[in-house]
């Protein structure tokens, strides 16, 4: 990873990191969290900022396959690795079966925390195709949903499952 | 809301990063998980000089059982790989018990085993299971590395025995007789608390036989903290449900609370009472369904 | 044939898969060319004078824009309530409450906004500060407003019947006293706003519930005719109340973009967000119940003090709402209401979802369950004595068409098997009851206007192969665009697939109030009825030409039209829509809805007056440990009647998310404040909004009911599973251990305390009890 400084005297550093299956390279600051990384710089919005303190779920992202706050993740520190957002979850038109099941089965109000719970549920899945309900439940526990009561998101989670 | 500036590092070897961190004295910090320290960067509790990341120090990231000296974990570990790992499920479950109680699963896969210990919150999980199973933390430093017993390492709120130059390498879990230990959490909710109270327990029983017994209190004194009183009344003891609860009552006395927005000293208190009787007959069950 | 085609459907939400890729753009998510960041720097203190301000320091950071005080805005005061305009965009001469605006700034960064703040300098000299509404009520206290002496916002005393005779002949008086805390909405997408000028013309996009409200209030503000105020709602992440007025961001984001010439998004953090507050308020809830030897109610008062916190916000409404929402569920002739609305320093409380009701009604429920136990009679079968019935009017004068209360309890007892549960589980779990109602929309809007209150627009495309509904109804993620377009369909005889909409733009949307009381489906979904069947009268019209038949005999359905007397002629809508726009040009419906005339004539007499009433009954099992307090909900049962159902999958939905909130403010959830004013909590780690792992089995169910007043008979849904909640679980409680929490939240500790005391009390006296 290089560093530059700029005429501040602030380094930036260029990292180069796999987004949703694209090689990107791109230059941020120490301090650049990845969440800004995805939502400013790479303009990936579907990752949203809830809370800021790793609290809130609303800006899980796979980091290698697993479920993280990128809020709580510097952008250097994804320098090499690869980054899923909920931009990356559908195949071109075709929506993952979680995807599917959200709408199928009500999951969806506000929408807000629909990415970040989406991000969980996979990460899930993809080690454990046929969790219990407590599993599906602990996934999605770091994932606060205001609207729900998380009833449906949990159906629709057990029934993509299912699929 | 804002991470402030800072210089970042990414040496490639323990030695290079102490180096990084010995020149900057008290004002650099290791960055491992990053779950407790970029939070607290970013509300101006912190606001180091330097962060020195372990990403590319390789290693110290395993769970192993190395004969001789116990259950080796290294310091990059995080809670979900202590709640995944075989060898604890083998030999320490309530390790991985007491992993699956923190936070919530985004910081169980980002934090470390080192940062939960290092950063030394008074409510942190792992602590108190650690040290009533006699952990060892190895330090890192530029001339060498030393090894602490964790019950002397951690010092007080956010203070602990290691240097500005040290990094903590790996924590030992050492071989010993008891299979029975427990963890019991009591939080506000089901996730994403801060324990309200922990209790810690390890036993080892000859029969109904209390050859020998640890109980660590967290959350409710500066630092995790042995209720000794009460592991006197169980030690060479035959177990009852009376000597127990006198226990329980004993470390209720021995631990020192204080009232916060989570709870009373009164409650955390009789918490304590409550939980070390739960511990102690998890980890007796434990143990003697075993032998 | 079914008798409808696309309502009582659950078709899926209109937006679900723009929210399921990721591709939703909410407010934060925008960006516009040039646009700047800004943000607004809060007081530290609770009460101070501002002796100065020096921004010199942060103009001078490169990168800052603009920094503004209240030098630079208008002065004029504001507030969603008409009746008490007291705050003004920055603070003039002191703060009032830990998170009062001061100063704000714009950049073009973020980093470089939150650095500015850091360096503007306000001095302040600190004042004597109050934080609880009865100290903040006697003589003597720190003077929040010089306008308002002892700190009164509001006084209420209302008296209906005679209660001092109901109470004198009833066989027993009883009084209890509750208190409901600070609770706060805290939806998960933070608030902001973008604001833009264009020469004279101001847009706003912003995270709101009110594109109306916010349109209003930034017009008059600003001197700007409405037409120079444009307000779009962008996807909203839920707001519960708490994003139905302006909120500073507007205010401050709209001079800073016409000092700089650039747009400037603002925003909050979560911090900010539990300053700016408008949650519940804090109230102490007394209330005293006369009943006869049967236990039906004769007279009952409520004697209610608020903490509103440092300004009005919505209430002056939410102290009206606490006592004119305890009549509905219960038929009494006699009623007195007493309340006043204390000024503390703290921050603004508001409307916030079940708005005002939730706390008086856990007071009610709880206090009707004390009754019932001291009279011996089951807590259901006392509900039942009392239970409203359809066709009445409550002793405030609120006309209930549609009730369906006694056939919510019954079900309710039958699903939950109540029956075989009540004082018979095993020690350590337990049942409680609790009902509740809600408005389906405000009868009177939030100021002074003869305007309708919801109206809608459709346009057929050109080749009819789409329409699109043009309304101001506001989805912040209940679902209003899906019901809506739903029930456009219907009423145009068209299908849900080739429904598009476009809500919530003053500009190009007409005008509606916005998503609070519960009221779009019922007043939204009345102008979208009359508009939906103005489109088909239109084609029908044209179709008679085209087939040769009398209009009248004509109907159209899911697209096809077809003749009442013939249904084998038929003709596609596409094809007669085509033809219309050929020989008249654009095919347009218009529908607008104003609720009757409603209510009294007393002061106060409009808060809670509406065209139509949802009910709902609760029974939740619990289980606690004796040891901790610890409380584990199980199971809980909502029996909801609300009226016709257009989408059922939503409508469930709705109960869930309301029963969630109110499950969160039962147990967990409290704003909590140190000595000195400052919020402790204010992130979601100790403002502990359940998570998935605490949620019960929750088990929603309807009656079948339908509203006069409502189209196709609807009522309200999203709010009224909030009320009976708070009520239920402390019932729940008592059931299982016999003790009774006189105070929200039911936190472990509160119910490990009580353990203690009555077991103390039992070793005293001897005394065994379940």
């Amino acid at each position: 990873m290089q560093g530059v400084k700029d005429k501040n005297g602030v380094m930036r550093y260029v990292i180069s990191l796999i987004v949703n299956g694209d090689y990107l390279t791109v230059t941020v600051k120490g301090n650049t969290l990845l969440v800004d990384l995805l939502r400013q710089q790479l303009n990936l919005t579907g990752t949203k900022r809830g809370c800021k303190l790793g609290n809130c779920g609303s800006c899980t992202v796979l980091l290698d396959g697993k479920a993280v706050s990128s809020c709580l993740v510097l952008a250097v520190e994804a320098d090499g690795r690869e980054i899923t957002t909920i931009e990356g979850v559908a195949q071109s038109e075709k929506l993952d079966k979680l995807q599917e099941s959200f709408i199928d089965n009500a999951a969806i109000q506000c929408g807000y925390c629909t990415s970040g719970m989406i991000l969980s549920a996979k990460a899930l899945l993809t080690k454990n195709p046929h969790p219990t309900e407590t599993e599906v439940r602990t996934a999605i526990a770091g994932n606060l949903c205001r609207c729900t009561g998380y009833v449906n998101i949990v159906k629709a989670i057990l029934a993509a499952a299912e699929a | 809301m804002h991470l402030p500036d800072f210089n970042y590092y990414q040496p490639e070897t323990l030695q290079e990063a102490c180096e990084i961190l010995g020149r900057y004295g008290a004002k650099a910090k290791v960055l491992a998980g990053g779950t407790d320290l970029l939070p607290k960067m970013k509300q101006d509790v912190l606001a180091p000089e330097a962060l020195v990341s372990l990403k590319m120090v390789s290693g110290m990231s395993d769970i192993e059982k190395v004969p001789g000296r116990g259950v080796v974990i290294g310091a990059k570990t995080s809670p979900n790989d202590l709640v995944n790992s075989s060898v604890l499920h083998e030999n320490f479950m309530s390790v991985s018990e007491a992993a699956h109680s923190m936070a919530n699963n985004q910081v169980r896969n980002m934090g470390t085993i080192a940062g939960n210990i290092v950063n030394a919150i008074p409510s942190a999980d792992l602590p108190p299971i650690l040290i009533a199973l006699s952990a060892t933390v190895t330090l890192v430093g530029p001339v060498g590395s030393r090894t602490l017993v964790l019950e002397d390492f951690i010092t007080g709120v956010s203070r602990t025995a290691i240097a500005p130059d040290e990094i903590m390498e790996e924590v030992v879990i050492p071989e010993q007789s008891t299979t029975g230990s427990a963890y019991f959490k009591f939080g506000l909710r089901h996730s994403g608390a801060l324990a309200v109270v922990g209790v810690a327990a390890a036993v080892t029983m000859q029969g109904s036989l209390v050859r020998d017994v640890r109980i660590v209190l967290g959350a409710v004194a500066p630092t995790p903290m042995r209720a000794k009183k009460a592991e006197e009344i169980l030690r060479g003891k035959n177990v009852t449900d009376d000597l127990i609860a006198e226990a329980g009552k004993s470390a209720a006395v021995e631990c020192k609370p204080i009232s916060d927005i989570r709870a009373s000293e009164e409650y955390r208190r009789d918490m304590v009472r409550v939980f070390t009787k739960r511990a102690l007959r998890k980890a007796i069950y434990l143990e003697q369904s075993e032998s | 044939m079914e008798k409808y085609s696309v309502i009582g459907k659950s078709v899926p939400k209109i937006d679900s898969r723009a929210k399921v890729t990721g591709q939703a753009k909410y407010t934060g998510d925008l960006k516009f060319p040039n646009m700047l960041i800004g943000k607004i720097l809060t007081s530290p203190h609770a009460h101070a004078r501002i002796l100065n301000i020096d921004t010199s320091e942060a103009e001078k950071l490169p990168g800052v824009k603009a920094v503004i005080t209240h030098k630079d805005v208008p002065s004029l005061k504001y507030g969603i309530s008409p009746a008490r305009w007291d705050e003004n965009i920055f603070c003039i001469d002191k703060v009032r409450f830990v998170g009062d605006k001061v100063a704000a700034v714009a950049a073009l960064d973020e980093e470089t906004v939150y650095k500015a703040l850091k360096l503007i300098k306000v001095e302040y000299e600190v004042l004597p500060a109050v934080f609880d509404p009865i100290e903040a009520l006697a003589e003597g206290a720190p003077q929040i407003h010089d306008e308002y002496r002892r700190n009164i916002n509001t006084e209420i005393h209302q008296n209906f019947g005679n209660v001092e005779e109901a109470f004198a002949k009833a066989h027993l008086v009883r009084t209890d006293k509750f208190i409901g805390q600070r609770t706060y909405q805290c939806p998960i997408e933070p608030h902001s706003a973008i604001s833009m000028w264009e020469g004279g013309k101001l847009t706003v996009y912003c995270s709101t519930q009110s594109p109306h409200y916010f349109q209003h209030y930034i017009a008059r503000e600003f001197g700007l005719p409405m037409g120079d105020v444009r307000v779009i709602k962008t996807y909203v992440g839920g707001g519960f109340g708490g994003k139905l007025e302006p909120t500073g961001l507007e205010f401050a984001g709209a001079v800073l973009a016409r000092i700089t010439g650039r747009p400037v998004k603002m925003f909050y953090d979560r911090h900010d967000m539990f300053a700016h507050n408008r949650g519940r308020h804090r109230q102490i809830m007394e209330i005293t119940t006369g009943v006869d030897k049967d236990g039906k109610i004769l007279g009952m008062h409520a004697n209610f003090i608020m903490d509103g916190g440092a300004y009005t916000s919505l209430g002056i409404a939410s102290a009206y709402y606490a006592g004119a929402m305890l009549t509905l569920t219960y038929d009494f002739e006699n009623y007195k209401f007493d309340m006043i609305r204390a000024y503390t320093n703290l921050p603004a409380c508001g409307a916030q979802r079940g708005h005002g009701a939730p706390q008086p009604r856990y007071a009610f429920e709880c206090h009707l369950d004390n009754v019932a136990t001291q009279l011996g009679i089951d807590p259901l079968e006392l509900r039942l004595r009392n239970a409203r019935q359809p066709n009445t009017v409550t002793p405030n004068e609120f006309k209930v068409n549609s009730c369906e209360m006694t056939a919510c309890l019954e079900k309710a007892r039958e699903i939950s098997d109540w029956e075989k549960k009540k004082g018979q589980l095993p020690k350590g779990k337990g049942i409680g009851v609790a009902v509740g109602s809600f408005v389906s929309g405000a009868g009177y809007p939030i100021y002074r206007t003869d305007l309708p209150h919801s109206a809608a627009i459709i346009k057929v495309h050109p080749d009819g192969s789409a329409a699109t509904l043009y309304v101001g109804a506001t989805d912040i993620g209940q679902g209003s665009d899906t019901v809506l377009c739903q029930m456009a369909a219907e009423a145009m005889g068209y299908t849900y697939e080739n429904m598009k909409i476009i809500s919530a733009d003053t500009e190009t949307t007409p005008h509606d109030f916005g998503a609070y009381a519960s009221r779009q489906t019922l007043m939204s979904g009345a102008a979208v009825k009359q508009a939906g069947e103005d489109v088909k009268n239109q084609l029908l019209e044209m179709a008679g030409v085209m087939m040769d038949k009398n209009p009248g005999n004509l109907d159209c359905r899911e697209g096809v039209i077809f003749s009442k007397l013939e249904p084998e002629k038929t003709l596609p809508f596409t094809a007669v829509a085509r033809e219309y726009f050929v020989k008249n040009g654009p095919l347009v419906g218009r529908g607008s809805y104003t609720p009757p005339k409603l209510g009294g004539t007393f002061k106060g007499a409009p808060v809670g007056t509406s065209p139509a009433y949802s009910f709902a009954a609760q029974i939740s099992e619990v289980q606690v440990d004796e040891e901790t307090g610890e409380i584990n909900v199980n199971h809980v049962w909502d029996v909801h009647d609300c009226g016709m159902v257009i989408n059922p999958a939503l409508l469930h939905a709705q109960v869930h998310g309301a029963l969630y909130m109110g499950m969160g403010e039962s147990i967990w959830e409290e704003v909590q404040f140190d000595a000195k004013g400052k919020i402790l909590n204010p992130n979601m780690s100790d403002y502990r909004m359940p998570t998935a792992l605490d949620m019960p089995v929750i088990t929603s169910a309807l009656v079948e009911s339908c509203e006069p007043a409502g189209p196709w008979g609807v009522k309200e849904v999203g709010e009224g599973a909030t009320i009976p909640t708070m009520g239920c679980y402390a019932n729940a409680i008592y059931d299982a251990m016999g003790v009774r929490v006189n105070s929200l939240p039911l936190s472990y500790e509160k119910v490990w305390r009580a353990l203690k005391e009555k077991r103390e009390k039992e070793k005293g006296g001897g005394k065994k009890k379940k």
